[in-house]
């Protein structure tokens, strides 16, 4: 893996990336009414010394109000999650600039395990998802990372069965060379093992979580282990993300010691009890954190999931190296407006 | 047909087609029936036992309300010049969530004379078995007529089942919410039959600010145990549980009670060990911080994850939904009179301190009815009484014969 945007160390990063970030905390605070209003509220004023001293945001923000830091005339495009049951979406608003920024920045990110041309590419999906006019979260993502490779084949057909003959077709092309293979790694999990081909060739990116996974007692190093047993796949790169810091992906190393930052991003892990940042080793939650939102004040975001940092400087690649454990449970209340309709 | 079976939890026996259930609820009852009466005393005895009580208070007021001194008043409340008789069959919806709301509903119709079916959530918590346990323990010795009209049954949502009840019951008592409401009402009802409902309310305390200040020290702690207890003991979800405080006086006896009210709350919180896991200290900040990123409120402070306190911008509309548990929105009034203008229909529980009974009398008229159905002193948001939202339970559980000699 070259280099890239992996180069920071931990305090060469914090260095870098505190004064960026706070330089952009008063400029989103100027730009964006509703988001200066809630750092007024609770007290947030410079000077912020660290990263982990900047004012973060509840990720879930972004389904429940409309920020964003530019006029609505310079909102070039606005994107949406797909929130669970009953939720509305996020909703996050790019300008041209901070469009092609988060572009280029992923680019750049995946570069290091992809190299400079684009591959042909495997998606372990259907092409039925990225043809859907209402693009479902999952489409967007096979879509956007189509854009690193070619020669696009699907592994399952239009009704979601696994086209075997487009895989064999694929391979009789494409096998001797290097290829990109892209799915959601439940949908990797379930689909490539039972090919029977020899993807020795292939790089594996993948993404989405590990609940699912979980629930079968397969965890990343299983699910490593399987791959390279079953298909000769070893070169797999998990990576952790989400629509409201689009562009910022957090990309596993080579080894599969972890997750790793870009040099415009970084993770901070809050003890929930305390809200300070937790040492390596102790799980919290995950706090990230990226220069790329400047159209929304989405730089500084606390998300719902559980993470423990595993060390910092200390792996293949530069910075820390953390590792994703889950999602917070759904706050539940014992109320009595509850509801009979929702199948209780 | 499956899908439309119910598994009967009370008394404890098989799944059955709803068909058979309704066919199986017989029996007849008077009003202020002996033999429920002593179901519903020994029944309560065994909710004040003190290993249950602690390790589950809300059925110790539950117990309480089960005395039969209590159960003596309520029948003897009745009186008149009518002779009150049972409606008949009462179908019960309680909610999923507040373990305990089924069992005052259901208890005060059998107290009636009503046969009942309680239909009771397959979500229902942990403390829901605890008093069908408890509820069979006193069956044991009760007399066979209890087992016969008395029915607690579960079922997935199921509308044959819905259905069926709604067509076959002389009253439908629907707690739980709009939601559950709306959809209790596409089910028809025979043309002689009622329905009690209870939508969607919120609650609020509000307290003087110099009386507060100028309380004895117990009587302020007693006080901030007593709002712990109105608004911890269901998450701050209960419809009566405080949401919004409004503080009355003028600016500078506000702010001083209001930060000598925080910290006796902190501390009982603290003594008590209350938290919240990560996932509401989240849905706590998401819901705080949305309140000031509306406008809605200037300043959200947090006392570890158990206590928010989100000071409300001066003349913002106090929000009603529930923000997660400890978070409490803030207020200030000059005068009682103020929240004439604030309260809406929607509002049930008025928990108050320091006011003075002829001033509370005087709000509750010049409200006339627009909203605040309970007044009540802080500690006492959460206890049952059988007026509730506005309306007398016994009464709406019988029927009055007219006998003219």
């Amino acid at each position: 893996m070259t280099s890239g945007v992996f180069t920071l160390g931990g305090a060469e990063r914090e260095a870098v990336l505190a004064p960026a970030l706070a330089a952009l905390t008063e400029r989103h605070r100027r730009a964006c009414p509703p988001y200066d209003r809630i750092l007024d509220a609770i007290g947030a004023r410079p000077p912020y010394e660290r990263v982990a001293d900047l004012p973060w945001l509840p990720v879930r923000l972004f389904k429940t109000h409309e920020l964003r830091s530019v006029r609505e005339d310079q909102v070039f495009r606005v994107l949406t999650s797909s929130g669970t049951t009953g939720q509305r979406p996020s909703r996050v608003f790019l300008d041209r600039e901070a469009a092609a920024a988060q572009t280029r920045m992923l680019a750049a990110t995946f570069r290091g395990v992809l190299g400079e041309r684009r591959l042909p590419m495997l998606v372990v999906d259907s092409r039925s998802v990225v043809r859907d006019p209402a693009l479902s979260a999952r489409g967007a993502g096979v879509l956007g990372m189509m854009n690193f490779g070619r020669d696009h084949t699907f592994v399952l057909d239009e009704r979601g069965r696994v086209d075997a003959e487009a895989v064999k077709g694929f391979l009789a092309r494409h096998g001797r060379e290097r290829f990109l293979i892209f799915g959601f790694t439940f949908m990797v999990w379930l689909c490539l093992r039972g090919l029977g081909a020899d993807l020795s060739q292939g790089v594996l990116i993948h993404s989405g979580g590990w609940k699912r996974l979980a629930e079968q007692a397969v965890d990343n190093a299983e699910f490593r282990r399987r791959l390279a047993d079953e298909c000769g796949l070893s070169s797999v790169y998990n990576f952790y993300g989400m629509v409201e810091q689009i562009g910022t992906v957090f990309l596993e190393g080579p080894d599969g010691d972890g997750l790793y930052c870009p040099d415009f991003a970084d993770v901070v892990i809050r003890d929930p009890e305390t809200w300070q940042e937790a040492p390596p080793g102790v799980p919290g939650l995950i706090e990230v954190v990226s220069t790329l939102p400047t159209s929304y004040p989405g730089h500084v975001l606390l998300t719902e999931d559980m993470g423990v940092v595993r060390g910092v400087d200390d792996g293949c690649l530069p910075g820390r190296r953390f590792e994703v454990l889950g999602r917070l449970p759904r706050a539940e209340a014992r109320g009595c407006s509850d509801t009979f309709g929702q199948g209780g | 047909m499956p899908g439309s079976e119910v598994t009967v939890r009370f008394p404890a026996a098989e799944t059955v087609p709803v068909e058979v259930l309704l066919a199986q609820v017989r029996g007849r009852l008077e009003t202020g029936d002996e033999r429920v009466r002593a179901f519903l005393a020994a029944f309560g005895r065994r909710l004040l036992r003190p290993a249950l009580a602690r390790r589950h208070p809300e059925l110790g007021s539950l117990g309480f309300f089960l005395r039969p001194s209590e159960l003596a008043r309520t029948v003897e409340g009745l009186g008149g010049e009518h002779v009150r008789v049972p409606r008949g069959l009462v179908f019960h919806v309680p909610p999923a969530n507040v373990d305990t709301v089924f069992v005052y509903s259901w208890a005060l119709s059998a107290l009636m004379g009503n046969r009942n079916i309680v239909r009771l959530s397959p979500r229902s918590g942990p403390v829901a078995g605890v008093i069908l346990d408890t509820l069979h323990e006193a069956l044991a010795e009760a007399d066979p007529v209890i087992g016969a009209t008395q029915r607690i049954v579960s079922y997935d949502r199921d509308d044959a089942v819905t259905g069926a009840l709604c067509a076959a019951c002389d009253l439908r008592v629907v707690w739980g919410g709009d939601d559950t409401v709306n959809a209790l009402r596409r089910h028809a009802l025979a043309p002689h039959a009622r329905d009690l409902v209870f939508p969607d309310r919120s609650s609020f305390a509000v307290i003087q600010a110099a009386a507060w200040s100028g309380a004895p020290g117990a009587a302020r702690v007693r006080a901030a145990e007593g709002f712990v207890n109105d608004a911890y003991w269901f998450d701050q979800a209960a419809c009566s549980s405080p949401r919004t405080v409004f503080w009355v006086g003028t600016a500078s006896d506000c702010d001083a009670a209001r930060a000598d009210f925080a910290d006796h709350v902190a501390r009982v919180l603290g003594e008590r060990g209350w938290g919240v896991d990560a996932a509401m200290a989240v849905e706590k900040r998401v819901a705080a911080y949305g309140l000031a990123a509306d406008g809605v409120a200037e300043r959200v402070e947090f006392r570890g994850n158990a206590l928010a306190d989100v000071t409300l911008v001066e003349g913002a509309a106090p929000p009603r939904r529930w923000l997660g548990a400890g978070t409490f929105a803030h207020a200030r009034i000059g005068a009682l009179a103020e929240l004439g203008a604030l309260v809406e229909r929607r509002d049930q529980t008025m928990t108050h301190f320091g006011f003075a009974g002829a001033e509370l009398d005087e709000l509750a008229r010049g409200l006339a009815g627009r909203g605040v159905d309970r007044m009540v002193p802080v500690g006492g948001a959460l206890s049952f009484h059988r007026v509730w939202d506005g309306v007398d339970l016994p009464t709406e559980f019988t029927r009055l014969v007219t006998v003219t000699r």
